[in-house]
């Protein structure tokens, strides 16, 4: 995360402003600004059918925004890597054949792609025809045929469904490689626990429109979801100290995101107590917060909570998501 | 591949296309059909007589191009029905548009290589039926042959490319490849068989208003009829009688440039749709 202070004062690369994207009557996106930064990894996250690969597209301009502006800069000259979510190469070439194809059209030096079969341990099946390759295999051609280039700006559309834990691995560590270069990644994915330690920033959407975005502290903020401090023996430890006792649930004591630190400070001074855990809203749990805010929006429908309409966050999700209420339901 | 840093984008994709085909073992198949049509067309009147007697090559150019005339569009349209629907079906043709290629280049690569195809497939086999005939029966005026036969096939490689650049359009135009297939065999049909047999039926029912310009016209206006035109003009023999042409006075490099400008008119029609596809 030291990344990202350092980058918030670069300029985007590529920016959406308020752009909306109808399919018919169907809105996919409405009314969504976005940013992407050089050298920053961006989590694109939501539920299926929120928009995702669609605002993938927009970036690369295979869809065109029915309105708002799209930004890129030095479009002509911009090294672009795309993995698309479902792609199925040319059946009957060889991995190492479709491979150079994509190189070639690239102009990359075809040593890359060697190196890149090799890295991907594709070398054992380079010159088998794609029919014979499983999906993990397919897809890791695919993601090699994403970074073959070393782009400037990298979208990656579920780049790990059907990669083997090793290999997702392997992907993210070539993913902060790239970053570390000054590329700029987006990662569209909905496999949290694993880009929650390669990500500088998060996108949330739901039904098209933008939640939230920011880093992971910035949404946990956003949230207002609890930390939790754990330690052996909590009970016996804060035995007598009311306050202490009024936080502590399920063993552990719960202590909003920015009154973390204060405690840390309370705990080692006052009961000089240093063997704690901290934990702090995963990824998991706040996004599970966010999508759970609309789908209360949507079952409590007009019946609106009175102790939640005062928040900016509330105001903003009921002027989005209320004309849709009754429509499907998201955790 | 050859991928030496300055190959053309047009060029890696018609080499991409190339190799599709030939590991499809694409050529090896439609070349031996080819093949074995023409050297059944060639030799079949011996058979049935028992002993070995050719007939004149006039006779055998309009045999041979009364049937390649079905074959080779057929042969076309299968290689180039999926060349767009398949590939948006797959999601390559998206990630391609992604690629610093346009879509001009991508539509004339694939135009570049397809055609190759045809052109291996198709001097290969009729190329061979031709040393054959020269060497198995010693009948034949080895420059009349010659001459037959290099009319025959440009005659029919611009053939094929009219129904490769029909395939792209089909395949551009709609969303599933099944419907590309029936989209194309309804053409196949349409210009193969029903213009013919309406055109037939016109000259025979001798209209006053059917003079020679009509139909002129009506030649120019289908690729295969020129095609079979080009084939029997060129031998310059009244006898040779495919269905109307025997009153024919089109000039032959005029029906070469008339295939050839609707060849270049469908590929500009391909390239429009492309443009403007999604
Ligand atoms: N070509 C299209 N025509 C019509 N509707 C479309 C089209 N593409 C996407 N949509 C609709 O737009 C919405 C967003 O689709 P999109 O593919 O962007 O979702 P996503 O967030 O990527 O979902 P997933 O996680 O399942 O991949 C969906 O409701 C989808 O049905
Ligand atoms: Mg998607």
């Amino acid at each position: 995360m030291s990344h990202s202070l350092a980058v918030c004062q670069s300029q985007p690369i590529v920016s959406l402003t308020d752009v909306c994207l109808q399919f018919g009557d169907f809105a996919a996106l409405t009314k969504v600004d976005f940013e992407i930064f050089p050298g920053q990894t961006l989590a694109l996250l939501g539920h299926n059918g929120a928009g995702k690969s669609s605002l993938i597209k927009l970036i690369l301009g295979l869809y065109q925004p029915t309105r708002g502006q799209i930004n890129i800069a030095d479009k002509k000259q911009l090294n672009l890597g795309y993995l698309p979510e479902d792609v199925s190469f040319y059946d009957k070439l060889t991995g190492k054949e479709v491979l150079s194809y994509f190189a070639a059209l690239k102009q990359v030096n075809p040593s890359k792609v060697n190196q890149l079969i090799e890295e991907f341990e594709l070398g054992y099946a380079q010159h088998r025809p794609l029919k014979t390759y499983s999906k993990g295999m397919k897809q890791r051609l695919g993601v090699a045929q994403a970074i073959l280039s070393e782009p400037q700006v990298l979208l990656l559309d579920e780049p790990t469904v059907g990669l083997d834990p090793q290999a997702s691995q392997f992907l993210y560590k070539k993913i902060d490689q790239l970053k570390h270069q000054g590329c700029a990644v987006v990662v569209c994915t909905h496999e949290l626990a694993m880009i929650e330690q390669h990500l500088d920033r998060a996108f949330l959407m739901a039904k098209g429109h933008k939640l939230a975005s920011g880093t992971l502290s910035e949404l946990r903020k956003l949230s207002g979801l609890n930390t939790h401090i754990t330690m052996t023996a909590i009970e016996q430890r804060i035995k007598g100290d009311r306050y202490l006792q009024s936080l502590c649930r399920d063993n552990a004591l719960e202590v909003g995101t920015n009154q973390r630190d204060e405690m840390i400070k309370y705990l080692v001074a006052t009961k000089n107590i240093t063997d704690f855990n901290v934990l702090e809203p995963s990824l998991m749990d706040v996004y599970r917060y966010f999508m759970r805010q609309v789908f209360e929006l949507e079952t409590s429908a007009a019946t609106v909570q009175p102790s939640r309409t005062d928040t900016p966050l509330f105001q903003q999700l009921l002027r989005y998501f209320k004309p849709q209420v009754g429509k499907g339901h998201y955790e | 591949m050859n991928s030496r840093i300055s190959t053309s984008p047009i060029v890696i994709v018609a080499n991409k296309e190339l190799r599709d085909s030939l590991r499809n073992r694409w050529v090896l198949f439609m070349g031996s059909l080819f093949l074995l049509l023409s050297l059944s067309i060639t030799f079949a009147g011996s058979a049935v007589r028992g002993e070995f007697v050719l007939p004149a090559l006039t006779q055998l150019m309009s045999n041979l191009s009364t049937v390649s005339v079905f074959i080779i569009p057929l042969a076309a349209i299968l290689l180039s029905y999926d060349s767009f629907i398949g590939e948006q079906e797959s999601g390559t043709l998206l990630l391609l548009l992604t690629y610093p290629i346009s879509r001009t280049q991508i539509l004339i690569g694939k135009l570049i290589g397809h055609s190759v195809v045809m052109m291996i497939t198709i001097s290969c086999s009729f190329g061979l039926t031709a040393i054959l005939l020269y060497f198995v029966s010693g009948k034949y005026d080895a420059i009349e042959l010659l001459n037959a036969f290099v009319v025959f096939i440009t005659s029919s490689y611009l053939l094929a490319a009219y129904f490769i650049v029909l395939g792209y359009i089909v395949s551009l135009s709609v969303t599933e490849k099944a419907k590309a297939v029936a989209g194309l065999l309804f053409l196949w049909f349409l210009f193969v068989l029903v213009y013919d047999l309406l055109f037939l039926a016109i000259l025979v029912a001798d209209f006053s208003f059917v003079g020679e310009r009509v139909t002129h016209v009506l030649i120019a206006l289908n690729p295969t009829d020129l095609y079979r035109a080009i084939n029997v003009i060129n031998l310059d023999d009244t006898n040779a009688s495919v269905f109307f042409v025997n009153d024919v006075t089109l000039n032959k490099g005029v029906m070469y440039l008339v295939t050839a400008a609707w060849v270049g008119c469908l590929t500009a029609v391909s390239l429009k749709i492309f443009k403007y596809k999604h």
